[in-house]
Order: structure tokens, then sequence, then C-alpha cells
């Protein structure tokens, strides 16, 4: 059952950005999004790109020390979000990189707006093809560690994320 | 109000979340249902010398001869040969007179409207047939003739309310206690589980404990007068003329909510009665007892602090143990009196067997997100106790998390309440059966249109 919301191209086109990796220099990496928010448009029809609400990968090491930490960050208290987080993690074979996609819905935020965001998720989630991973969230208590995020990405194999050892 | 114009935001949807216990029934885009009543309608047939008994706003049957007696006010009304039934039998609908006979008088009574200028949205049980479906389909476009219809699993509902859409709802209402694995906004049918070990049951308990202390329950409008005698004494006089001519059926009804169907039919009678009170039972339901914390322990229970109450006919006792003992059967049927050697599973059973129908890949996202709903999780301590037993039994790799509204009338309505978000929703006018559609595709458009 869905609600009728339609995905924005624009969300499209920044969710092919993070999936596709052209080889590209230097300078064009750097604008690549680490991480991003969409939420709902004003009149609650479209799922759009929230202005603002991103990590680009030139971010990295410049204005933003833990990328993850950061992205906790942008999700608002009170309000529900989709969000998209390019996470790189090490296995003890192998680096990774993989997308997540995340709904964000918590316990403070409105009924309405989770009731709109919840039945929304199958219209996003559709456009994005070939995700492998989604991860609902409730609250930060979900979220905050680190350790469930790399329990999602791949079981306890993990052994680091961001760069950083578990 | 738009009425019939179906387009942009105001549609002026209608609601209706009609659950065992009682029928939600509101616009589309307000915060709670208009109507709340019970699911139960009085059937009294008449005297075949013509006279019908005295009528205030009661509703008409069609079939003539037979008056049907809707909601709170009506139903608690003592007539002679009045039967109460329930139009829904397993959380489906089974005897669509009666339904209709509530519907005509939602329409009727609460909103004073016509039907053919609102859309509908209804709730439905989980494992509603294909065949009830299309019914319903039916009847809302030719009968009513509305110009939009649309039906939502109530599962799902209650989930996306609670901002999830995948999770374990898990819904103890009046005449069953289910749990319905809900995945990216679609119950997997595989693993509905139900028991019957809900709040009618708790009512059935009750009732044994009262002729266990050998208390006759005497609903109070067969009271005439009460007069104290000393601090224990009351003498109670009862009103003659109402004992005489108020059907049994009935009286059990006002005494208690049960599902009397065996009964019933013993005694031959040809229809099936769901009887329910809002008087004396429950009332004692909710103010004596209480889930405890733990598994039952008779020395534990033996220090519960205890409740002093009143029952209409003037006995009056302290309750304490009792207080434990009875809802205990809801998560221990082992301890349930007259239910030995049953398989009917517990709360926390329902919960568990649920989730390991499942896929394991889902499974953790079933356990962190356990949704709990219904009027009957709202007895004291039912969500504490419910927590202790599943944390016991999650898994240890998986998270169990259990989200429990506070507020009684989220946790009685989330299912009206996504309902009445999603249908005020302008987006969700194209997710709606219209009338064009009905009359091109036929009823199995809702198989379609509402998964």
């Amino acid at each position: 059952m869905a609600s009728g919301v339609t995905v924005n191209d624009e969300v499209i086109r920044v969710f092919n950005d993070m999936k596709v990796r052209k080889s590209s220099t230097q300078d064009e990496v750097k604008k690549r999004k680490k991480a991003v928010l969409f939420c709902l448009s004003e009149d609650r029809k479209k799922i759009i790109v929230e202005e603002g609400k991103q990590i680009l990968v030139g971010d990295i090491g410049e204005t933003v020390d833990d990328p993850y930490a950061c992205f906790v960050k942008l999700l608002p208290l009170n309000d529900c979000r989709y969000g998209l987080y390019d996470a790189t993690y090490e296995t003890k074979e192998s680096k990774k990189e993989d997308l997540v996609f995340i709904f964000w819905a918590p316990e403070n935020a409105p009924l309405k707006s989770k009731m709109i965001y919840a039945s929304s998720k199958d219209a996003i989630k559709k456009k994005f093809t070939g995700i492998k991973h989604e991860w609902q969230v409730n609250g930060l208590d979900d979220i905050q560690d680190r350790t469930t995020l790399a329990e999602k990405l791949g079981g306890n194999v993990v052994i680091s994320l961001e760069g950083k050892p578990l | 109000m738009s009425g019939g114009v179906y387009g942009g935001d105001e549609v002026g949807a209608l609601v209706f979340d009609i659950g065992s216990y009682s029928v939600r029934a509101g616009y589309a885009g307000e915060d709670c249902p208009k109507a709340d009543f019970p699911t139960v309608i009085g059937v009294t047939v008449d005297r075949e010398d013509g006279s019908t008994p005295m009528e205030t706003d009661s509703d008409k049957g069609k079939q003539s001869g037979t008056t049907h007696y809707i909601d709170t006010n009506q139903l608690r009304v003592p007539r002679e040969n009045m039967e109460v039934m329930s139009p829904l039998k397993n959380g489906m609908i089974d005897d669509w007179d009666s339904f209709q006979a509530i519907l005509d008088h939602t329409y009727k009574m609460h909103f004073k409207s016509e039907p053919s200028l609102h859309p509908v949205l209804m709730s439905e049980a989980s494992w509603n047939t294909r065949a009830k479906r299309e019914k319903l389909t039916e009847l809302m476009f030719e009968h009513y003739n509305i110009p939009a219809f649309f039906l939502c699993k109530s599962a799902v509902l209650s989930a996306f309310a609670n901002g999830r859409s995948t999770g374990l709802v898990l819904d103890s209402g009046a005449t069953h206690t289910t749990a319905i694995p809900v995945h990216d906004g679609y119950v997997l049918q595989q693993g509905i589980v139900k028991s019957p070990l809900a709040g009618d049951f708790m009512s059935m308990q009750c009732r044994e404990l009262f002729q266990e202390l050998n208390v006759e329950l005497v609903p109070p409008y067969m009271i005439a007068s009460k007069v104290s005698l000393s601090e224990k004494l009351l003498f109670v006089s009862f009103d003659k003329m109402i004992v005489t001519k108020v059907h049994t059926i009935y009286f059990v009804f006002f005494v208690t909510r049960i599902q009397c169907v065996r009964d019933h039919q013993q005694a031959g009678r040809k229809k099936k009665s769901c009887l329910k009170s809002h008087c004396v039972i429950q009332d004692f339901q909710a103010s004596v007892l209480q889930v405890s914390d733990s598994p039952y322990d008779e020395q534990v229970a033996a220090q519960m602090p205890t409740v002093h109450y009143e029952l209409p006919n003037g006995y009056n006792c302290d309750f304490g143990a009792e207080r434990l003992k009875i809802p205990e059967g809801l998560f221990d049927p082992s301890n349930a009196k007259g239910l030995s050697g049953n398989t009917m599973l517990g709360v926390g059973h329902v919960v568990t067997t649920s989730v390991g129908m499942c896929d394991i890949d889902i499974r953790p996202g079933l356990y962190g997100s356990v949704v709990v709903t219904g009027g009957n999780t709202l007895i004291q301590g039912f969500t504490d106790r419910l927590n202790r037993e599943l944390s016991q039994k999650t898994p240890p790799s998986m998270r169990l998390k259990l989200i429990a509204n506070n507020t009684t009338v989220e946790r009685r309505f989330s299912a009206w309440i996504g309902g009445s978000i999603l249908a005020s929703l302008g987006t969700f006018q194209q997710m709606w059966i219209s009338k064009q559609e009905y009359e091109e595709g036929g009823k199995q458009c809702v198989d379609r249109k509402c998964p």
C-alpha cells in the first residue's frame, strides 16, 4: 500500500551519481556526495533532495572529521527523512564501498509525518535499484553506535568503518 | 466540504475501522474518530399483533418486523426480546445484514450525510478472504453508491502510523490477539499468528471468578434501589418488571462480553451472537486487574496491594492475588482455568511464533519494531511483561524494541488515525478505486488496487 507520493528526478540523479563510479579527476571525486538526505516537498507531493543536508567526499578531512558522526548529526530529531550513505569499510579480505538507504523515523516525529514517510518509502526505494542495504532507524539509539552500521554491512566480518577500526 | 467533487486535497473522505469491539468512524484528516460505538447490534422482532416496542431513534431493519438497535445509548436500554449479535466473525464481516445496519446507522446518525458524497477508506483484517473483500467492494459501490473506495490492512496502518514500514504488529483486542509481520508495507501472510487469548477471554475468567465466589452478576439496569443496612451489607431490590421481560441473551451481554456462540447454539437458536458488556465485568477488569511483571508467583501475588471493588448488586470485596492471577492466562495459558491441556498461545509466544515463520533475513527487522496496539494491551503491566518475555526469547544477535504508544487514544485508534492521514493526502487520490474503475473492472479491481 502506498501514499501516491512521487519521487523527484533530482533524487534519482543524485542516487545514480553516488552509485555509478565514473573514472574522474581528483576535483570531481571531491564533489562526490558521501551522504545526502531527502525530504518531502512542502506540498507533500514529492520526495526531493533536502538542501544543505549533505556531506561531500571533499569535506572529509577538511570541515568534517568523522563522516558517520557528521551524518548522524544531520538527521532531525523531530521529523522523518530518507537518506543515502556511501559507507567505506574493510573486512579481513578486502576494502569495500556500499550504499546504504536509510529510512529515519524518530519516535518524536509527528504522527502525520511518520505515516506519510512510512507509506511513501516504497516509492523511493523502488527508484533506488540495486541497493543492497536498507536500514529503518527509529531513534538515535539505533544509529549512534557505528557497530550497528558495521553489522548491517557485513555481519561480524567488518573490521573497520571509514578508516577507523571498530 | 467539497462533497462529491473528488480531486484536490479536500475529498471529504470517510474512514471506517471496524474492530470486533467497536466501530471507529470519522472524517479523513481529523485526529480521532467522530464515532466509536460497540460493534454489536440489538435485534428485536416485532410482536405479532403489529404493535412495536416504543422506538426512539432506532434503525428499522429492512426485513419487515425487525428493529435494529445500534450504538451505546440504544444498547443500554433493556428491551423485551432483544438479542444482540455481531456482524463480525473471526475479525471478518460475516453477517452482512447487520453490517449494513451499522453502516446505515453511521451515515445517518454520525455523519448525517449521503454515502454517495464521500470516498470511503476501510480497514480490514490481514487474513480477510478474497471473496469477502470483493463482496464488500461490490456493496460499497452498488448499494451505497460511493464515489471511491480503498481497503487497507489494519496492521499496515498501525505500522505506518508508528513510523515503520517493516515491523511486527501485535494487536490484542476483544476477540483475539494477533501478530502480523509487515515487511516494506505488505503483510507477510505466512507469518500471521492468532490466539483467542484476549479481552473476551479475560472477561470469561472474571466471570468464573465470580461464579466461584458465588456472586451473582446483576447488571445495573435491573436494580431498582439500594439501601445500606450496615457497613458490609446492602439491601438490593430488583426491578421485577425488567427482570422478567429481558431476554437472557441480552442479560449476558450486559454482564460480560463473551463469545457465546456455543451456548447460544445449544439453546437451539439460529442466530449467532457475540455478546458484550460495558458494565459489570469490563469495569471490574479496568479497575482491578494488572499483569504481573514476571511469571505468576503465589507469594508475590499474595503481597499485591488490594483493590476494593463493589459490584452493582452490592457485593463488595478486596481483591489481591486475583488481580494478577486472572490476566496471567494471557501470557501463560497453562495457568488459566478451564484451559488445561490446551494449545493456545500466550501473548509472548504469538510474537515469537510469528517471527519464526518469517524469512531469517527479516527477523531482526521484526524484533526491532514490535508495535503494540489494541485495547486489551492497555491493561496495566501488559507491555512490561511482554518486553520481559520477549527479551528472554529474542536471539542474542538481534535487538528487541517494543513500540507502545502511551496514550489510550493512539493505542486504541492507531489504525484509524493512520487511515485518516492516508485518505486525506492529496497524492492518495490516484490510489483510490474510483467508481469508474469499478464499473470498468468489476469487483476484482480491489485485489489489484488494494493488495
